[in-house]
């Protein structure tokens, strides 16, 4: 059928068109002006799940970073506290040793050395109820603030671990447990030491000590290798976080976000055909027969 | 032959022309008038005078011209078209409109969305892991809770609320349709009566047939011309209006989206139910169904439902498996009211850090091991997450294909459209063209009047005159 073409048709397939035309122009300046590929998840619905998900990873991923640096605090205050009490046992060792030599020290010397051994001892006991945020970090999940009270007894849980998440699925131990470091109340550093100082001034030979010393030492070390293993592990984990970080955020804006260049070009060439359209429109219902009827 | 009839048959052709120009002049004054169709004077010659009795009196010629009607040039045909295209693109066009309002309040993929807040959610508990006996992380988790139960709530009742505004527009179309009908039943009678006179009813039948149209949009019904000039007029292939007599539809059914039960159409005063399935109210209805049978509002409300009870039911789970910092067992952190839907009826129960069960049961009183098992349950199989992006995802691939659908609707509607303008639609300059020649045709016909008058003038006043 040929059809019959009318001012009113024209001018409604005009409209139709200018309508379009406007339409596509408007989704493309909404998506130049937000940056965005898609509004609402009917333009895109598989990127709209990939964004979703992406969502999630990221916000997990910023959470895992903000544990990783949590954790790190935990384990490097226990390195330094470790480091700080190995040495101080050292200097008991000596002076044990020193003191064990009966015969060549009068009794202000054997005197000057068990008041050394006692200050030892108390910034042992200082350096074992060291605090992150509040919490000392050799008592575990306890609540008590401190890990050995003045009786040298240990407030923290047997078997219950302090962890921080860094990754799906990976929780890291960031507490060292005070029981093994320092010992529990007779058996522990801070006892031996009395226990010494008390020899000392009783004038009793303290040689037999230094086995004592030797194995709490050597405990001491064991558990500041695990924690030291245990801080290049979170390390590692914040290394994998910021890579993580990275790559999601690459993802994130490949699905999401619009390519500037083209979207620029695009609207140009748009606003090109709308206004061709608004000046073909502007001629095309100007004429009229009308017009040429004198 | 009568010497005067030359005058006569100038005289029918001035008339004719005139009838003429009176009609291009209605077709110009309804230019714009929506469901005018053009309309053009019929005329036929008229054949010369029967001869009688028994001498010749040579050849004569027609009487002139008689104006035999004013034909209106429309087609049925596409008149028929458009109307079953304005149904498939009400149908399509109401579901693409609730769909993507839908869609919008859900705010998805943005940080104003439920996922987000879950997202939130999730992460306050690995927050509160690290500080187990923080207060102010505790109340984050128990805020970012209540925000979350909030945003539930919210996107839950927007569903429903839209849900209401489409009952109301159901009745709201049930009551246009009714009053169409009415409407079209009293044009039938007029129409018919003024055939059966021989009147024009032209500009009855453009209403008519707008009125038929705004049915069609609205129903999805089919109408056919009977041979007395009535139009007929079906719905699921029952007469809505039959020559004089029109019928009514009423609606009933579910009054809110709680029902769980479709709203239905029936005839009023019999009961029987009405199959809509094409128009608006067609779209209307498939929009309204319950989530059992593809509705699209109530699909989504149940999607809030569902994440509402697994987000209820697996935090619940976590939480009574963990111990207090006093060493009592943790209950249920979120409660669900008993009755109503599981999205409205969601709810916080711990006030204080105090009752929240962070730590396993045996281990130190800032144990946290419960609060990291409970920010790992957005990310497990199953989770809320997962049940919400699968809600998102199925409802933006079901909106994105009504939209298209809607698109490829009016497509149709817009072409069905104007093939019937092209046929139907006044055209200036055609009608100046008109105008023109029936001008020039009275001119014409002037002429032969004045023509005739001289002949007529010279035989009458100087015929006999010789050597007066």
């Amino acid at each position: 059928m040929i059809s019959r073409v009318t001012a009113t048709s024209m001018t409604q397939t005009a409209m139709r068109h200018l309508q379009a035309n406007l339409t596509q122009l408007a989704r493309l300046q909404e998506q130049a002006t937000s940056q965005r590929a898609f509004s609402v998840p009917s333009d895109d619905p598989a990127a709209a799940a990939t964004a979703l998900q992406v969502h999630a990873a990221q916000q997990r991923n910023d959470q895992y970073a903000r544990n990783i640096d949590d954790g790190l605090a935990w384990v490097t205050t226990i390195d330094n506290s470790l480091s700080a009490s190995t040495s101080l046992l050292r200097r008991a060792r000596d002076l044990t040793v020193r003191g064990a030599n009966s015969g060549s020290l009068d009794a202000t010397a054997k005197e000057a050395i068990a008041v050394e051994l006692q200050g030892i001892r108390d910034e042992l006991l200082a350096q074992a109820n060291t605090t992150v945020l509040g919490r000392a970090v050799f008592a575990g999940t306890s609540n008590t603030g401190a890990a050995f009270d003045a009786d040298y007894a240990f407030s923290g849980t047997t078997g219950s671990e302090v962890t921080r998440r860094v990754s799906d699925g990976v929780a890291v131990r960031v507490d060292a447990d005070g029981a093994t470091v320092f010992g529990t109340g007779d058996e522990s550093v801070f006892a031996l030491l009395d226990g010494i100082v008390a020899d000392l001034r009783a004038g009793t030979d303290i040689g037999g000590r230094l086995t004592a010393i030797d194995d709490r030492m050597s405990a001491m070390l064991g558990v500041q290798g695990t924690v030291g293993a245990r801080q290049a592990q979170i390390e590692r984990a914040k290394e994998a976080a910021v890579g993580q970080s990275v790559s999601l955020e690459a993802r994130r804006a490949a699905v999401e976000d619009v390519d500037s260049v083209e979207v620029l070009v695009k609207l140009q060439s748009q606003e090109l055909v709308y206004q061709s359209a608004l000046a073909v429109t502007g001629r095309v219902m100007q004429p009229s027969l009308l017009e040429f009827l004198r | 032959m009568s010497t005067f009839s030359g005058l006569n048959a100038a005289a029918s052709g001035l008339a004719a022309a005139r009838r003429g120009m009176d009609v291009v002049g209605q077709n110009i004054a309804n230019q714009a008038t929506e469901g005018y169709t053009r309309q053009r004077v019929t005329t036929q010659a008229v054949a010369p005078i029967a001869r009688s009795g028994m001498f010749s009196t040579g050849v004569v010629p027609g009487q002139g011209v008689s104006v035999t009607g004013v034909a209106r040039l429309g087609d049925a045909l596409l008149d028929a078209r458009v109307r079953d295209a304005a149904a498939a693109a009400g149908y399509w066009s109401t579901r693409a409109v609730a769909a993507t309002s839908a869609e919008a309040a859900m705010n998805e993929p943005t940080s104003d969305g439920l996922a987000a807040r879950l997202n939130a959610f999730w992460a306050g508990w690995q927050d509160l892991a690290n500080t187990p006996d923080s207060g102010a992380a505790a109340a984050v988790v128990l805020t970012s809770a209540q925000e979350l139960a909030g945003r539930l709530a919210q996107g839950y009742r927007a569903v429903s609320a839209q849900w209401s505004d489409a009952r109301t527009s159901v009745d709201r179309n049930v009551t246009q349709v009714n009053s169409a009908a009415d409407q079209i039943a009293a044009l039938n009678r007029q129409i018919r009566d003024a055939t059966a006179s021989g009147q024009s009813a032209n500009e009855l039948i453009d209403q008519r047939d707008l009125l038929a149209q705004n049915i069609a949009r609205i129903a999805g019904a089919r109408a056919t011309v009977e041979s007395d000039g009535t139009l007929t007029v079906r719905i699921g292939g029952n007469a809505l209006v039959s020559g004089t007599d029109a019928r009514h539809l009423a609606v009933g059914g579910a009054a809110s989206i709680e029902d769980g039960t479709r709203v239905t159409l029936t005839w009023e005063g019999a009961d029987a139910a009405v199959s809509v399935s094409d128009g608006e109210l067609g779209g209307a209805l498939s929009v309204l169904a319950p989530a059992d049978d593809g509705g699209t509002l109530a699909g989504l409300a149940a999607g809030y439902n569902a994440v509402a009870t697994a987000l209820a039911s697996r935090v619940n789970a976590q939480h009574s498996a963990g111990v207090t910092s006093s060493g009592a067992a943790g209950g249920d952190f979120f409660a669900l009211a008993a009755d109503g839907p599981a999205a409205l009826g969601l709810s916080v129960v711990p006030t204080s850090v105090a009752d929240l069960a962070l730590a396993a049961a045996g281990a130190g009183a800032v144990d946290a091991t419960n609060a990291d098992a409970m920010s790992q349950l957005g990310a497990a199989d199953g989770s809320p997450d997962a049940l919400w992006a699968d809600q998102v995802l199925r409802f933006g691939v079901a909106t994105a294909g009504d939209v298209q659908r809607a698109r490829l609707s009016e497509t149709a509607q817009v072409a069905a459209t104007s093939a019937q303008q092209s046929v139907a639609a006044v055209d200036g300059d055609e009608e100046t063209v008109s105008l023109v020649t029936y001008q020039a045709a009275y001119q014409a016909s002037a002429r032969v009047l004045s023509a005739i008058d001289e002949a007529l003038d010279v035989l009458i006043n100087k015929t006999g005159i010789v050597g007066r």
